[in-house]
């Protein structure tokens, strides 16, 4: 009976342990490329030092086993025997080796794992940052543009604020809480004529009146606003202002009073013509009573006259009687004057009127006058403007308005002096001066000297009732009367004691029928 | 926490020891007893660490890749190998010089009559069947890791 011949499994041991050379150190290739290409990764780390210990192992083994075929087929038993615990001692270490790297793995592969986290962890917390600060940066990009935005909004209202404070007409202003201008319009500038840089004016100084000044302080401080108080100001060279002026006061965060703002309207021309109107009712009205008292006394007056002539032919003249008849006839003569001059002051007279020169009206009063006033000391200087157009009117009233005007120039200067009659055209309008250098008009009584009745005079010397006439006859030729005390002499600037009358008449006016009907 | 691989190793290695060391120290063909003591128990603790390898790629791998699959199957050749080694080894020290004829020569042959042990020795001696498959197999793992990661790597 044949055995097995061992030679088949000697000869795939000799070859298999060539090749597990062969590919462990191939392995271990491949290994040593990982490691070179991510030195920090722990699993090539692991795999490397796996496939060293690995090749080591076929290595011994695989050498062992040749080795041992051939020194046994070559008859060197011995040296077989004596390399054999060597070869076998070897690959017992080099099996634990392997097994020990396996082993180091599992502890190394938590820490390498933990490390991982860590890395995973901060790497999550850098991208975390980066989107964050990416995040930031848009919002600030954003915020830019919002920035942006607001910034043109803001603009455009300042603009529409600052457009609407400067083309204001009336007075926007803002003071500090002494009063002095912190910001003031242009209108304000104008109106108050401020010449100063605003800062260095106090508003409080502007009031003309310290009452006004009291009410305004008191309403600020106490209720913090003041609405439409009317109040005096010095304003620019055209005379006073009246301003209706409201403000707030302006607290800071304490609540303290630290400044205020206000708004204030121009009422100058307001006031002057609701004056005006006043005027003109007063004396509508006046005249009105006038005419009819003055129609009631005519009749009578009338048959007293006439039955103080018929008596007056009963008795011898030189008589006691016929005397005093003649003193009854005067005075009643001068009633029918009084009542006549209410007549005509209340338009109700009859008028005539015609196409006229005024020069030559003026003319005509003085031929009758200026003597008579010479006798006074009163010389008359004429101003006559040459070839002035002829106007409509009544020359008898004309006439009237003149004497009254003359009249009443020589009252006020009972130790002579001038008149001086001045004429000209202005626009579309006739002027006439009359200006004297008598006593002037106090301004109290300015306002008053236009009424019926009014007068300065003793009782019996004057009835009031001159310049209301003359009044009366100018508005009925559609024209304007004023009266200046003390007068500025519009040439040189300085101001003349006595009083100047100034008239306008329309120049191509017809008769002002209207007007007529109207009282 | 995982348990430790080598705990279930050392009672098997405790068990190989108690139940073999008897029989070696009746069988001698080896010089020391102890040498291949410590032989086999390097195999066992071999395919033991492998098999901790092939249990710890299959459930828990670091990175994801193809690499691992040829590892695992490099373990279980090389766990197969250790195996079969180490009953090589056993079965030939149960083994007699009288059992080989023309020993040291070309036609070394096991001696008739052909008992199992006999059948099995032969087998064994085999045992490059599975550990050049599995070093092969060790091979494409790492080159598979090596392009893998050199992929990345140019990206
Ligand atoms: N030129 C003037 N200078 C100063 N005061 C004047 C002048 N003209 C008018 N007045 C003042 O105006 C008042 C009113 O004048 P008005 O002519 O209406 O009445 P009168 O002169 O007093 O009386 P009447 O004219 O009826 O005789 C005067 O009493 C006088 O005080
Ligand atoms: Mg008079």
């Amino acid at each position: 009976m044949n055995g097995i011949p061992l030679l088949p499994a000697v000869t795939v041991e000799f070859f298999g342990s060539a090749l597990a050379i062969l590919f462990s150190f191939i392995a271990l290739r491949y290994a040593w490329f990982l490691v070179r290409l991510q030195p920090s990764n722990f699993i090539w780390g692991f795999l490397f030092y796996f496939c060293i210990a690995m090749a080591a192992f076929s290595l011994s083994r695989g050498v062992g086993h040749m080795v041992r075929i051939i020194l046994v087929y070559t008859d060197q038993n011995t040296l077989w025997k004596q390399l054999s615990p060597l070869s076998g001692g070897f690959n017992t270490m080099l099996m634990i080796s392997v097994a020990a790297v396996i082993i180091y793995y599992h502890k190394g592969l938590a820490a390498y794992k933990l490390l991982r986290q860590e890395a995973v962890k901060l790497f999550d917390a850098n991208t975390q940052l980066a989107s964050s600060a990416k995040q930031l940066q848009e919002l600030n990009t954003h915020l830019e543009e919002m920035v942006e935005v607001r910034t043109h909004n803001l603009s455009e209202s300042e603009k529409k604020f600052r457009n609407f404070f400067e083309n204001s007409k009336d007075i926007i202003f803002f003071c500090d809480k002494n009063g002095y201008f912190t910001n003031i319009n242009s209108s304000g500038i104008k109106l108050l004529g401020l010449t100063q840089p605003p800062e260095s004016v106090n508003f409080h100084d502007l009031f003309a009146h310290k009452n006004d000044l009291e009410t305004y302080l008191n309403g600020l401080h106490t209720d913090g606003f003041i609405s439409d108080l009317e109040i005096e100001c010095r304003g620019n060279n055209e005379g006073p202002k009246f301003i209706l002026l409201t403000a707030n006061a302006i607290y800071d965060l304490d609540g303290q009073f630290v400044a205020y703002e206000g708004i204030g309207k121009d009422m100058t021309r307001l006031r002057t013509m609701t004056e005006q109107l006043i005027n003109q009712e007063k004396m509508a009205s006046v005249g009105q009573m006038a005419a009819g008292v003055a129609h009631e006394i005519n009749t009578p007056l009338g048959i007293i006259l006439g039955y103080t002539q018929l008596m007056m032919d009963d008795f011898e003249p030189d008589s006691e009687t016929h005397n005093s008849l003649l003193v009854m006839e005067r005075q009643t003569k001068a009633c029918r004057r009084i009542v006549a001059d209410l007549l005509k002051f209340s338009r109700q007279a009859h008028s005539a009127k015609t196409v006229i020169d005024l020069n030559t009206i003026i003319g005509e009063v003085l031929a009758v006058t200026e003597h008579t006033l010479n006798i006074n000391r009163i010389d008359i200087i004429r101003h006559f403007g040459a070839g002035l157009p002829q106007i409509v009117g009544d020359a008898e009233k004309l006439h009237q308005v003149f004497i009254n005007l003359f009249n009443n120039a020589q009252f006020a200067m009972e130790n002579g002096g001038k008149i001086i009659v001045t004429t000209g055209k202005i626009n579309n309008e006739l002027h006439i001066i009359v200006q004297d250098t008598g006593t002037g008009i106090p301004d109290e009584i300015k306002n008053k000297i236009f009424d019926p009745f009014f007068t300065t005079k003793d009782v019996g010397k004057g009835t009031g009732l001159g310049l209301s006439v003359t009044y009366g006859i100018i508005k009925n030729h559609g024209g304007r009367i004023s009266v200046e005390s003390p007068v500025t002499d519009p040439l040189s600037n300085e101001t003349v004691q006595g009083t100047a009358f100034h008239i306008w008449l329309p120049v191509n006016s017809t008769p002002n029928d209207e007007n007529r009907e109207q009282h | 926490m995982k348990k430790h691989p080598y705990i279930h190793i050392i009672p098997i290695i405790l068990l190989v020891l108690f139940s073999f060391a008897e029989n070696c120290w009746a069988l001698q063909s080896h010089g020391a007893p102890e040498g291949i003591y410590v032989h086999q128990m390097a195999h066992l603790l071999f395919s033991g660490a492998l098999g901790y390898l092939y249990w710890h790629t299959r459930t828990s791998p670091v990175i994801k890749s193809k690499g691992w699959k040829f590892l695992q199957i490099f373990c279980f050749f090389l766990i197969a190998w250790n195996l079969i080694a180490f009953t090589g080894h056993e079965a030939f020290s149960h083994l007699t010089p009288t059992d080989f004829i023309d020993k040291n020569t070309w036609k070394e042959q096991l001696a008739p009559p052909i008992t199992g042990m006999k059948i099995l020795y032969y087998l064994t001696k085999m045992d490059h069947f599975l550990n050049v498959p599995g070093l092969f197999a060790l091979v494409i793992s790492l080159r598979t890791f090596y392009r893998e990661a050199l992929l990345e790597a140019k990206k």
